[in-house]
């Protein structure tokens, strides 16, 4: 195990931040904190590397009660914060240096970090530049470099690609699938669920300080009710053939979306040629039909009663 | 860590710091440069030939050609108005020792006292040759008319304390709830006593620098020549500078308000303190002096622009002890302040 949180509790005087958290990570694994924005993630975090003190619980990282002086776990960890945190007065290559010094004593090993983590996040052509020249997605990616330029063992990553542009979300997104291939565990927070589909083995979802569940994606997607979505879109239809549907086998709500239907079925088999069959049935006419999976939003807006988007 | 890197990169970032650069480096020597502009012909005055006029008959004539500075005039009484108002002389003496002016100034005042002094040791019958005119009226008024001399002594005391800009930086570095940047530093395994020793070592040595270029500015661009005893005066500029950088890490960690609040708060008061210790003009240290003289025994900047003063210009390098140890006391108390609120390890929020 390299992270353990047992039922943590952080009070903001009357708010509860964190209400009795528990999170465990796998060595090797990249696990994803998913929530919408206020839900604690950052929070998590900050006391795991033991920045904020919590008022109950127990945190361990590699087995161990993390401290503020633990100085020989906090050289296993890299942290890319939320908001970028680098030397405004020191250029791409001074900054990303002067981290890697932070952990690595061997000037060598150091020179050799440091390009490649220059490489890693291509920033090869901007080395001389300050933070202040390079736009939104550059500076994301020196955060991330200064971050990672370490080789740690576990790397938190809070929400690394707000505000970036497309490319260097994909580009930071493969970057962090490598980190995890040559053998780093990461913990990522993220409200963006198509990232923690993409990038997460496994994902705990947080809401009001809570977790409220966790697992791999499929094991998310098998606590809901609801296994199956099919939208159509009817020429022309009423109300009563409408209340009809539920009598489909497994349909267990309809709603309307604009001139669609979201037809919602929980687990079983056939559920679109049961449909289909009803349409036959009933001589309707439609002009859109297409078959949906849950989503981890369905998940989200199952457990917490709302809809967590992007 | 390498504690060099650390020194050299915290140095770095602090060296190109626009605030630092500006408040540190660039607005002491545009301050020096307005100042000498508002008060050079106040200092620029030559006191080497003071003309008198006097009577080749008068008891006192060879006594005043004898005095180096000064330049003496044989004119007759019907001579004394048309030399006066023509600025050929600046005084005349008569047979009584008594001062005939055309207006009254430094020159005149020192003309006065070098007769006064002559009449007291004649009545004294003391040797006139023992008396040392020199020493005791030219030096004198020298220092006097050189009061003006107190803003630019103000003025290296003030910005001896620009550490404080440094200070503050540091301090927001170091702290995980007071920047980003500080966050991420909490987090790495570098010890925030290790940063704090290089942050202030860094800060005192490129203060130290801008210190340095402001000293010869003042020296070799503005020609006045402020110290003739750069050795005491050192250890009272680097005392402003110890107290300037805790003043600005305790400014720095006491509060969570911006930067740029910081950096105001630590502008006005040691513009304020500067006000007080006569950086604006040597007349409010004067008022002060008189209605509120403790005030000057406790303003850090008055008590280094007075030691500067005494030391280079009095010459006068004894009783400075407590100067010295009221500044280490200010330095030791803002240092315990800054180390209650630093000591904290883990924050209630971030």
């Amino acid at each position: 195990m390299v992270v353990k949180v047992k039922n943590v509790v952080k009070r903001y005087e009357e708010k509860i931040a964190l209400d009795h958290f528990n999170m465990e990570v796998n060595e090797g694994e990249i696990l994803g904190l998913l929530g919408p924005n206020g839900c604690g993630k950052t929070t998590a975090i900050n006391c795991i590397l033991s920045l904020l003190k919590f008022d109950k619980g127990e945190i361990q990282v590699f087995g161990r009660k993390m401290t503020p002086n633990s100085y020989d776990i906090k050289r296993q960890i890299g942290l890319v914060p939320q908001e970028v945190s680098v030397f405004e007065n020191l250029t791409v290559k001074e900054n990303i240096d002067y981290f890697c010094g932070l952990y690595i004593d061997d000037k060598n090993t150091r020179r050799q970090y440091v390009e490649e983590a220059i490489e890693f996040v291509g920033l090869k052509d901007y080395v001389r530049f300050y933070p202040r020249k390079l736009s939104g997605g550059l500076k994301r990616r020196l955060n991330i470099a200064c971050g990672i330029v370490h080789k740690p063992k576990l790397i938190f990553l809070d929400e690394p690609t707000v505000a970036v542009d497309a490319q260097s979300r994909n580009f930071i997104l493969e970057g962090i699938k490598k980190l995890n291939r040559e053998g780093s565990t990461v913990i990522y927070t993220t409200h963006y669920l198509e990232e923690a589909e993409m990038l997460c083995n496994r994902i705990i979802i947080m809401d009001n300080g809570k977790d409220i569940a966790s697992g791999t994606i499929e094991e998310l997607k098998a606590m809901i009710t609801t296994s199956e979505k099919i939208v159509i879109r009817f020429v022309n239809i009423e109300d009563e053939v409408i209340n009809k549907m539920y009598k489909i086998p497994h349909v267990i709500d309809i709603e309307r979306n604009g001139e669609d239907f979201i037809i919602k079925f929980e687990n079983g088999i056939n559920n679109l040629s049961n449909l289909l069959s009803f349409i036959a049935e009933y001589n309707l006419t439609y002009i859109k039909l297409y078959s949906q999976l849950p989503t981890l939003n369905d998940v989200f807006l199952e457990l917490t009663g709302k809809e967590l988007r992007d | 860590m390498n504690i060099i890197r650390n020194y050299i990169y915290q140095g770095k970032n602090l060296f190109r710091d626009g605030t630092f650069l500006f408040w540190a480096m660039v607005y002491p020597i545009i301050l020096a440069f307005f100042f000498n502009l508002a008060f050079s012909s106040m200092m620029n005055v030559n006191f080497d030939d003071i003309q008198v006029g006097i009577e080749e008959n008068n008891y006192i004539f060879p006594i005043l050609e004898e005095i180096e500075f000064i330049n003496i005039h044989k004119i007759t009484q019907d001579q004394v108005d048309e030399k006066l108002f023509n600025e050929e002389i600046d005084a005349f003496v008569d047979s009584d020792l008594h001062l005939t002016v055309k207006k009254s100034g430094i020159r005149q005042t020192i003309i006065k006292e070098v007769v006064e002094q002559i009449k007291q040791t004649v009545k004294l019958n003391r040797p006139i040759d023992g008396t040392e005119f020199s020493v005791n009226y030219v030096a004198g008024k020298n220092q006097e008319s050189n009061s003006v001399i107190i803003i630019f002594y103000s003025l290296i005391a003030m910005v001896s304390t620009y550490g404080v800009f440094a200070g503050i930086e540091t301090a927001s570095l170091m702290q995980a709830n007071l920047s980003n940047l500080g966050l991420r530093i909490n987090a790495t395994p570098l010890k925030k006593q290790n940063f704090l020793i290089a942050g202030v070592i860094v800060s005192l040595l490129l203060n130290l620098l801008a210190n340095t270029g402001l000293l010869l500015f003042i020296n070799y661009v503005l020609k006045i020549h402020l110290f003739t005893n750069i050795a005491y005066s050192l250890i009272f500029i680097i005392l402003g500078n110890l107290l300037g950088v805790i003043l600005g890490i305790f400014i720095g960690v006491s509060n969570k308000k911006s930067p740029n609040v910081k950096t105001a708060i630590a502008i006005s008061l040691t513009l304020f303190l500067s006000f007080l210790s006569g950086m604006m003009g040597p007349w409010i240290k004067a008022i002060i002096e008189k209605y509120a003289p403790f005030l000057n025994r406790i303003n850090p900047i008055s008590i280094i622009t007075n030691n500067l003063y005494r030391i280079n210009l009095l010459g006068n390098t004894k009783s400075l002890g407590e100067g010295i140890a009221v500044l280490l006391i200010y330095s030791m108390v803002l240092l315990i302040g800054s180390y209650v609120f630093l000591r904290r390890k883990s924050y209630d929020s971030i």
